[in-house]
């Protein structure tokens, strides 16, 4: 792997220091001048009729600017499906379904004139699990389709299917076979920044949002569209994107109060905010999707898989969101983690009157990895095989395609299970402690490592522009929320371009004036970037070069005559310029345009501030140094009804592990040590992603052990930090070695994959598996709380 | 009705009209348009409100206004130095890679200041208890208890710096 | 919702302003009424702060050790004279909260808002802490046992202020413990126990346990103290200790933790607590 000056350093994030000193602007943060402050008003009921809403006393109260419901608002259809509505007419099918809203000139009016609308209910019937909404006679939650067409089942028109092999043979040639069902439960993204954003119209009916998003372009066409609806046909939306307090997924789909704003903004005339509080972000905003799964798997005689049988069935809640795509992440650990020739996976989607979900880091994978990590644990100790041992026998490798058409060009699975095995000292602690009640246990990942091509374009491009001073701004489309992907492109772009990463700045987030760009997801961010950038700053560098070679000569000339008559004892060495300064013989490093024949001549270098100054005032055209371009990764949209196609540039690969001991008294955990070892292809920039992979082991450690948004009857019943508890600074007290297999992914830039997700998809199974070391019992249903260790020791004891 | 309300903010005096049932973290956001101090739960269990009252860490959105009277507030504005030179806590947090999406760091970074000023010399143990009460959802914590003792060894360095 | 702001200097100004304002509530650190307030779940007109009276805030080590309702629960965590005296304070108070809340807590406060949670009230009942309540009528005396009446309601009536926790030396051979099972380090007890023993070798002469989060109020177990009282602490006489613990606690199924777990909880804590003693545990 060839020699990096900046990529692969442990170098400061560039945005660190605002941050440190409270100077980020956050959605929170920012004001417009006649700004209102808007509120949204939530369902009463999870399941009802909407007789009346009188909005009368709200209108009246001073301060009060506008009150919108859907019956006095154009109607904004709004999800992939189209079966959500910014504002809800007739009927709510779930608490969290806005009904109306208010603007008004400070947030208390807002929030008074909320209470102040009264809306008249009848409720009606309503279902809270799958097996209710689809059993015989059960209640519709839509009648009809976003076309109008009637609707007979709750059951989604989303397939998700794959079948590869010969899953008869497969259950033949099987000498041992477990199977199990699981679940995990709605989470909360729990971002410390909620959501928000800022509406605005100009006085041509243009939209301007600021808005914490990850889906900028996306989300400027959902916006254009919905101003379509409003009668705004040709307006143009723009998004702008602020400092953003954490995404983790939640800004992967326009929301109601985003158009809420809008509609709210158009009707005033003025920029309206909507914030929502820690409360409302709880209890109104999509979770993480749930999942309940029921895995099969097989192996032979020695421990080979033969078979792999996943089905899914997800409460989509009353809309549909991202959650219902998890299904198509779900694929890839469930064809191609292990070498496993029979596959068959489907998913099944059901309506309900709970609370829909959206995205979150991870996206499926680790909804899927849980059963088929603790299962294959089961099946090694069938089989009478080391755990480890079995994750070596099946793991993938460089080379293969997996029965879901992935190519997985380099693989670093067999390096990080190696790794994590000296580090826990495997083999002398596996079922060696469980008298101490310690225990330790691995959980294996694949991840798309190159982006994930859910969208007919997974592409984004790069500006480049350099100054007279020799900067350099960078405009890219995605989104730094925290990952460090700012951090990644200004080393990437110092880099490819040979400038100092101190003169790299990268532009705000503007679809005014960035390029393209599907959205910051499936770990793309970095990946994308620096491949445009590499090649937006070849392009700047043969330029550079070919200009340069006009004017080095002379430049340098008169550098020497100036110092010269400074210096009058100074003789400058004989050079042959006119060889020298050919393109093709010219270098830019460090900032510094120097002959490639002679580099360390200091008098032979040119700045590259002073060689564009010296372009830009030649009284020539042409002399800027603007390169852009755009990067499409090398993958397949695939074909969800076959759940085949080669969806990612690159696949990652991981593992976890952990040693733990259980208090056998009151249940809790202990993690006395965790590794976590990826196949990153090549480390962009150390800092930031030890950070993506401690902070992915914290939150897979929340997912694994403490979180879970509790409902009844489709209300949450925990919508705040004091019961959904995430780690504080106390669990994380232990020891976490980290690992990076640098496997040089062709595709990659500098061969580096996409990490922003892997961190926290095998943490739970990896869990579970070494409490089972440690004391022999085996949860199934996500978290793993200290209570349900306990109920399962007691059933041990008297079973 | 409004109540003036007399306290010093990052050692400047402040001289304000307030609503009685005004939060701390109304009136430091607001009039006084210091925006580093975040309101992320309001409910005091994320920490990301935290400011030091008198040097002791508070979450300001559970504070009414009206109980730092006469008192003295530090904001995350308050640690910097003159010319925008960031104290040692702030430069830690930012060599050691201890903030990612910077929403919690304000408040984080008060508490470990707060916990440097009175324990030079914290062990691991006495740090995480110092940070229990300030939420993290991006960085799993690591870099930022590494970043609170790069801070406490350069601190120490300099006062041994200062006094020899 | 709109609120006056009050802050008295004195007992006196403060039962005036309590006086003149049926609606108004008093307020010690506020970090339990702020939040009620913001959720909604009360709306006064008007709160009348005790932070700004200092005769509240004193700690006299005695014996009688007297601490002041006001004083910050940081403060019972770092007082040393407090440390000697009453150990076991300080490790309940460690555990309430974070930094930032014990900074602004009250022990008053804590136990005034009487939830069944109050991390300082179980170490107090140990001890058989005494209450003064003070009033514009005069001062009465409440065994802290008698104080809380079920979940949020104490014996205090209109215009009066629990001004001072009173706590008698405890025996030279007496040492206690508090446990506190939650979810993540900073949370709400799911169950906390406190174990206050008086033995000799390794007879139990003198116990008294409380129990947090296991009823309607913090609670003493009066016949799980019966059953440790002249028992010997072996294997044996914890294991029936245990059983009375779990039989006597009275914990509810809620989001949090089922009544099963709890109870459960009560015995696991009570046990580690009694062996923390008896291994010579200092608090």
């Amino acid at each position: 792997m060839r020699e990096l000056r900046y990529v692969g350093t442990d170098t400061v994030r560039p945005d660190a220091a605002d941050k440190a000193a409270g100077r980020a602007y956050y959605i929170h943060d920012l004001s417009r001048p006649g700004m209102l402050w808007g509120k949204v008003k939530f369902a009463e009921h999870a399941s009802a009729r909407i007789k009346h809403i009188d909005t009368s006393r709200a209108e009246r109260l001073p301060g009060v600017r506008a009150v919108i419901t859907a019956y006095d608002t154009p109607e904004l259809r709004i999800g992939f499906l189209r079966d959500n509505f910014a504002l809800k007419r007739d009927r709510v099918r779930q608490f969290r379904d806005e009904v109306a809203a208010v603007a008004a000139i400070d947030p208390d009016i807002a929030a008074e004139a909320v209470e102040l609308i009264r809306v008249e209910y009848e409720p009606l019937p309503a279902v809270f699990t799958p097996e209710e909404a689809l059993a015989e006679g059960a209640p519709l939650v839509h009648e009809r389709d976003a076309d109008g067409r009637p609707v007979t089942s709750n059951l989604l028109p989303v397939q998700v299917h794959h079948e590869s092999g010969d899953m008869a043979a497969g259950e033949r040639a099987s000498k041992y076979v477990v199977e199990g069902e699981f679940s995990t439960p709605l989470i909360q993204q729990a971002c410390m920044g909620t959501a928000g954003c800022i509406a605005e119209m100009d006085t041509r009916g243009n939209l301007t949002m600021w808005a914490k998003t990850q889906i900028p372009f996306l989300a400027q066409k959902d916006f254009v569209r919905a101003l379509e609806a409003m009668g705004l046909g040709g307006s143009n939306a723009r998004v702008i994107v602020p400092a953003l307090g954490g995404a983790f997924g939640t800004g992967l789909d326009t929301h109601a109060y985003e158009y809420i704003a809008i509609l709210l903004a158009h009707r005033t005339g003025r920029p309206v905010k909507i914030v929502y509080d820690r409360r409302e972000e709880f209890a109104n905003l999509s979770p993480r999707q749930s999942a309940r799964t029921r895995v099969v798997q097989g192996c032979d005689a020695s421990g080979r898989l033969t078979f792999r049988k996943v089905e899914v069935l997800q409460d989509n809640g009353a809309y549909t969101s991202w959650g219902a795509t998890y299904p198509t992440v779900m694929l890839i650990p469930a064809t191609s983690l292990y070498k496993v020739p029979n596959v068959w996976f489907d998913a099944k989607l059901v309506y309900t009157n709970n609370t829909y979900a959206q995205a979150m880091r991870g996206y499926g994978n680790p909804e899927v990895t849980w059963p088929i990590e603790c299962l294959l644990d089961e099946l090694a100790e069938k089989v009478g095989i080391d755990p480890l041992e079995m994750r070596l026998i099946n793991k993938n490798t460089p080379g293969e395609k997996t029965p879901m058409g992935l190519d997985i060009t380099t693989c670093g699975l067999g390096e990080c299970l190696e790794f994590a095995k000296q580090s826990l000292d495997w083999e002398a602690k596996h079922g060696k402690q469980r008298g101490k009640a310690r225990g330790v246990g691995v959980a294996s990942l694949v991840h798309v490592g190159g982006s994930g091509r859910i969208y007919r374009s997974d592409g984004g491009g790069v500006i480049l522009k350099l100054d007279d001073f020799g900067n350099v701004n960078v405009s890219y489309g995605g989104v730094e929320m925290g990952q460090g992907l700012h951090a990644a492109l200004t080393l990437g772009v110092a880099e490819a371009l040979g400038v100092l990463p101190e003169k790299v700045c990268i532009n705000q987030t503007d679809t005014a004036t960035c390029p393209w760009d599907v959205g910051t997801h499936a770990s793309r961010g970095a990946f994308i970037a620096l491949n445009a950038a590499i090649r937006a700053a070849d392009k700047a560098r043969k330029k550079i070069f070919a200009l340069a070679s006009e004017i080095y000569a002379s430049e340098t000339q008169k550098s020497l005559a100036a110092h010269k008559k400074k210096n009058p004892g100074y003789e400058p060495p004989a050079y042959d310029f006119a060889a020298a300064a050919r393109a093709d013989n010219l270098e830019l490093r460090d900032g510094q345009l120097f002959p490639k024949d002679a580099p360390n001549e200091p008098w032979l270098h040119i700045e590259i501030g002073k060689l564009l100054r010296a372009l830009h005032f030649r009284g020539r055209e042409g002399q800027m140094i603007v390169e852009e371009a755009f990067y499409e990764p090398p993958s397949t949209l695939p074909d969800w009804s076959k759940g085949v196609g080669n969806m990612s540039a690159s696949y990652a690969y991981g593992v976890q592990a952990f040693e733990v001991e259980v208090d056998t008294e009151t249940g809790d955990v202990k993690i006395l040590k965790a590794v976590s070892a990826h196949d990153v292809g090549r480390v962009l920039n150390q800092q930031t992603l030890r950070g993506q992979v401690q902070g992915g082991l914290a939150q897979g450690i929340g997912y694994a052990l403490y979180e879970e948004v509790k409902t009844h009857e489709g209300r949450v019943l925990n919508p705040s930090f004091t019961d959904y508890k995430i780690p504080t600074v106390h669990e994380m007290a232990f020891p976490v070695d980290i690992f990076f297999a640098e496997t040089d992914d062709p595709a990659g830039p500098f061969g580096a994959k996409g990490v922003g997700e892997p961190g926290l998809v095998p943490t739970a199974p990896a869990l579970a598996n070494a409490i089972y070391d440690a004391v022999g019992i085996r949860i199934r249903d996500l978290p793993i709380t200290p209570e349900k260790i306990v109920m399962a020791l007691k059933a041990k004891k008297k079973g | 009705m409004s109540v003036t309300l007399s306290f010093e903010v990052n050692g400047e005096p402040a001289r304000l009209s307030v609503e009685p049932h005004a939060r701390l973290v109304d009136v430091l956001r607001g009039p006084l348009g210091l925006v580093g101090t975040k309101e992320g739960c309001s409910n005091g269990e994320c920490g990301a409100c935290t400011v030091l009252v008198d040097g002791r860490p508070v979450c300001s959105c559970l504070l009414p206004a009206l109980e730092v009277e006469g008192k003295q507030v530090t904001t995350i504005e308050g640690l910097v130095g003159p010319g925008g030179k960031l104290s040692e806590v702030q430069q830690a947090f930012v060599d050691k890679g201890g903030i990612q999406c910077g929403f919690c760091s304000p408040g984080m970074i008060l508490s470990a200041h707060a916990l440097l000023e009175q324990n030079p010399s914290p062990s691991d143990a006495d740090v995480r208890d110092a940070l229990t009460g300030n939420l993290c959802r991006c960085t799993g914590y690591a870099q930022i208890v590494e970043s609170v003792q790069l801070a406490a060894s350069t601190k120490r360095q300099k006062k041994g710096a200062d006094h020899a | 919702m709109p609120f006056d702001y009050h802050r008295p200097k004195t007992l006196e100004e403060a039962w005036r302003l309590a006086d003149s304002d049926a609606e108004a509530r008093f307020v010690a650190g506020g970090t339990d009424v702020m939040v009620r307030i913001r959720e909604g779940k009360i709306a006064p007109r008007a709160l009348i702060a005790l932070s700004g009276i200092s005769d509240l805030t004193r700690i006299d080590v005695g014996p009688p050790l007297v601490l002041g309702a006001g004083v910050r629960v940081a403060e019972l965590q770092s007082h040393a004279g407090l440390g000697r005296a009453l150990p076991v304070l300080g490790q309940a108070a460690a555990q309430l909260g974070s930094v930032q809340i014990r900074n602004v807590a009250t022990l008053g406060g804590n136990l005034c808002n009487a939830s069944p949670c109050a991390d300082l009230a179980p170490p107090l009942l140990v001890h058989e802490a005494r209450l003064r309540v003070a009033s514009a009528m005069g001062t009465r005396e409440v065994p802290l046992a008698s104080f809380f009446v079920g979940p949020r309601a104490s014996v205090l009536g209109p215009g009066e202020i629990l001004s001072a926790v009173v706590v008698d030396a405890p025996a030279p051979n007496a040492r206690a413990v508090f446990l506190k099972k939650g979810r993540v380090r900073m949370d709400i007890a799911l169950a906390s126990v406190a174990v206050l023993l008086e033995t000799e070798g390794k007879h139990c002469v003198k116990a008294r346990i409380a129990a947090g989060s296991l009823g309607p109020c913090p609670m003493r177990l009066a016949k799980t103290e019966a059953v440790l009282t002249g028992q010997a602490l072996d294997d044996r006489g914890l294991a029936l200790a245990r059983e009375a613990a779990e039989q006597e606690v009275r914990p509810i199924t809620d989001v949090r933790a089922s009544a099963d777990y709890r109870r459960h909880l009560a015995g696991a804590l009570l046990e580690r607590g009694i062996r923390a003693l008896m291994n010579g545990a200092q608090p």
